[in-house]
C-alpha cells in the first residue's frame, strides 16, 4: 500500500526528524559523556564533542565491570543453551500434538510465559538456601531456566508449526522413530528458528534484574547488578556510569544490528507471529 | 504378503514413551513454577516476619493489613497510571507510525526509523534508567542544560524529583523504549495479503487516510492489537528496574509500585508474609492480562 502526496512526505519528513532528535539524542548523550572528564562534562557543553577523547574511561569502567561480564556471560550463554534445547523439545511437542492434554498443558505454559518473578522469588530464594546453590552459577542458571524453557518451548513451537509436515510424514513411512525425526528432519532446517529463539533467551537472561538482584552473590554479580551498583556508587561520575553501561549493551545491542533479521524474527514470534 | 493398514499421521499421536524426552524437562520446570507459585500463595496467608521462616497459618491477616497501608493504596494508583499511560499512548503512537510507513514512505526511510525506534528493544530497563536518569537530573542534567542554553527557561522541569508528576517521566521512559517494539507487531499486522487488497480497494474507493485506518485497518487486525496491548500491560506491571534504578521509589514512595513494595517488604522490611501477599496480588492481576492472550493464542495455535 502505498499513498503519495506532498502533505504525507511531510508528515513522515516531519516525524523522522522528530524521531531522530528523541532516539538519538540519549544515546549520543551518552557516547559523549563517556569520552569527557569529569572536568569537562562540569562545563555542561553535554552536545559538544570534545578535543582529546578519555578512551581511558573505558579502561576503568571495563576494570570495574569486567567480572560480571564474566559471570552474567557464562549464566546467560548456559541458560540459552539449555533453554533453547529443552524448548526445542517441548515446543515439538506442542506444535505437533492435538490431544487434550496438550491443550490443558499449552494453557499452563501460556499463564506461565509472561508471569512476573514475584510470584516465585521468595520460595526460590528458600531453595536457592537450602541446596546451597545460591552460592554458584547453577542457582542462577535454574532460576532462569525455569521461565525461559516454557518462553522457549512457545517460541520455538510457533516456528515448527509453519514448517510443512509432509517431510514428517514421509521420513516415518522410512520407518523413523520421533526423535529421529526431531533430530535429523526438523531441528536441521530449523536453525533459523534456534537462533532466533537463543537470541531472544540470551537477551532476556543479560538484561534480566530482579533475580539477579535478588539471588547473585558477589561472587555471582550480573552485569545489570552491576551497573546498577556503579550508578548508585560512582554517582557524580558520569564518564564512568555511561562507559560502563555501553559495554553492557555491547552483547545484545550487537546480536540487534548484526542478526537483526533473527532477532525481530524472535520479537515477533513472541507476539505469535511465526 | 499380509500388510498391516498403516495409521496416518494424524491417528499415530506420540506414545507415552515417545513423549517423554520431550515432555519431560518442559513439565519439570512447569511443576516447579507452579509448586512456587502454591508455596508462595501459602506464605502469603501464614505469619512469616524476620529471615526465618514461620508457616504458622494466619489466614488473611497480612492481607488485611496490606489494605490498610496508605503505601499499598499508592502503589496501586501508581500501577493503574502504568497499565493505561504505558500502554495506551504507545498503541497509538504506534499505530500512526506503523500506518505512516505503509503508507507513505520509501524504503530506505523505513528501514532508517525501524531501526532507530527499534534499538532500545536490546537494551535493558538499567541502561535505559542510567541514561534517562542523566538525562532528567534537574541540576545540570541534560534536557535543562539544553533547555537553558537555548533559552526555553520556562520549560526547565524538575521531572522526576517532583511527587506530582515523578511517576509520568518514569513511564515517559518506558513508552521510548517500548515503541519500536510496538510498531514492528503491528506492522507485521498490516501485512497480509487479505488486507493490503481491503486497503488497495479501498483507495480505488477514494477513502481518506483516516477513513482507511480506521475502518478497514483497525478492524482487521484486532488479533496483533489484543496480543499487543497484552504484551505491553505485562511488561508495564512487572515494570521494577526502571522505578529501582531512576527513583527507588522517592521522593518518599510516591513513584512506589507493586514489584518495588514486593522487593523492599520482602528483603529489606523482612515482613516476607506481606511480600508473598503482594506478589499474589501482582499474580492475580498478570493472570486478568494473560487470560484473553492465552485464549487468543490457544485458538490460533489448536486452528
Amino acid at each position: 500500500m502505498r499513498i503519495r502526496g506532498l502533505s504525507t512526505q511531510l508528515i513522515v519528513l516531519l516525524v523522522t526528524l522528530v524521531l531522530t532528535g528523541v532516539y538519538v539524542l540519549p544515546i549520543y548523550v551518552m557516547v559523549m559523556t563517556s569520552l569527557k572528564t569529569p572536568v569537562e562534562i562540569s562545563q555542561r557543553a553535554y552536545l559538544i564533542p570534545t578535543r582529546n577523547l578519555q578512551f581511558q574511561n573505558y579502561a576503568e569502567a571495563f576494570r570495574l565491570i569486567y567480572p560480571s561480564l564474566i559471570n552474567s556471560s557464562i549464566i546467560s550463554f548456559a541458560v540459552t543453551l539449555l533453554a533453547v534445547f529443552f524448548g526445542g523439545l517441548g515446543g515439538y511437542y506442542l506444535s505437533r500434538s492435538r490431544s487434550p492434554f496438550v491443550r490443558v498443558l499449552f494453557i499452563l505454559v501460556g499463564v506461565a510465559l509472561y508471569l512476573p518473578y514475584q510470584v516465585i522469588l521468595i520460595p526460590l530464594v528458600q531453595l536457592m538456601a537450602k541446596t546451597r546453590l545460591a552460592l554458584t552459577y547453577a542457582g542462577l542458571i535454574v532460576s532462569y531456566l525455569i521461565l525461559n524453557v516454557p518462553l522457549a518451548s512457545v517460541l520455538m513451537g510457533t516456528f515448527f508449526l509453519s514448517i510443512p509436515r509432509e517431510l514428517e510424514e514421509a521420513a516415518q513411512v522410512d520407518g523413523a522413530n520421533r526423535l529421529q525425526l526431531f533430530f535429523r528432519v526438523v531441528s536441521p532446517i530449523s536453525l533459523p528458528a534456534y537462533a532466533s529463539t537463543a537470541i531472544i533467551v540470551f537477551t532476556q537472561v543479560w538484561n534480566e534484574f530482579l533475580l539477579a538482584l535478588t539471588l547473585s552473590t558477589p561472587a555471582t554479580t550480573t552485569i545489570q547488578v552491576k551497573l546498577a551498583e556503579v550508578k548508585g556508587s560512582f554517582v557524580a561520575l558520569y564518564n564512568i556510569q555511561m562507559a560502563s553501561a555501553l559495554i553492557g549493551v555491547l552483547i545484545p545491542l550487537s546480536f540487534f544490528l548484526f542478526l537483526g533479521r533473527y532477532f525481530i524474527r524472535g520479537v515477533l514470534a513472541g507476539a505469535l507471529k511465526g | 504378503m499380509n500388510r498391516k493398514p498403516r495409521r496416518t499421521f494424524r491417528q499415530r499421536l506420540f506414545t507415552v514413551l515417545e513423549s517423554l524426552p520431550f515432555l519431560a524437562p518442559l513439565l519439570i520446570f512447569l511443576a516447579i513454577l507452579y509448586g512456587m507459585l502454591a508455596w508462595t500463595l501459602y506464605v502469603s496467608m501464614a505469619n512469616w516476619v524476620g529471615t526465618a521462616p514461620n508457616y504458622e497459618f494466619v489466614g488473611l491477616k497480612w492481607y488485611q493489613m496490606m489494605f490498610r497501608l496508605d503505601r499499598f493504596r499508592v502503589d496501586m494508583t501508581n500501577n493503574v497510571k502504568w497499565l493505561s499511560l504505558g500502554v495506551l499512548p504507545t498503541v497509538a503512537l504506534a499505530l500512526f507510525l506503523a500506518y505512516m510507513l505503509e503508507i507513505g514512505s520509501v524504503k530506505r526511510i523505513e528501514g532508517y526509523v525501524r531501526t532507530l525506534i527499534l534499538y532500545p528493544v536490546a537494551m535493558s530497563f538499567v541502561v535505559t534508567g542510567t541514561i534517562w536518569s542523566w538525562m532528567y537530573q534537574p541540576d545540570k542534567g541534560v534536557l535543562n542544560t539544553i533547555l537553558r542554553a537555548i533559552g526555553l527557561t520556562e520549560l526547565i522541569g524538575r521531572y522526576t524529583t517532583n511527587p506530582a508528576t515523578a511517576t509520568y517521566w518514569l513511564i515517559l521512559i518506558f513508552i521510548w523504549q517500548y515503541l519500536g517494539f510496538a510498531v514492528i507487531i503491528l506492522q507485521s499486522s498490516f501485512r497480509t495479503t487479505e488486507l493490503q487488497e481491503m486497503v488497495e480497494a479501498a483507495i480505488v474507493d477514494g477513502a481518506s487516510k483516516l477513513r482507511i485506518l480506521f475502518s478497514v485497518i483497525v478492524p482487521n487486525i484486532r488479533g496483533g492489537i489484543l496480543i499487543l496491548i497484552s504484551l505491553l500491560l505485562i511488561s508495564a506491571l512487572k515494570v521494577f528496574d526502571i522505578v529501582y534504578v531512576v527513583t527507588f521509589g522517592g521522593p518518599g514512595y510516591s513513584t512506589d509500585v507493586l514489584a518495588l513494595f514486593m522487593f523492599i517488604a520482602t528483603f529489606q522490611q523482612h515482613l516476607v508474609a506481606l511480600g508473598a501477599g503482594l506478589g499474589m496480588i501482582i499474580f492475580l492481576m498478570a493472570l486478568v492480562i494473560v487470560i484473553p492472550y492465552t485464549i487468543y493464542a490457544f485458538r490460533k495455535w489448536f486452528e
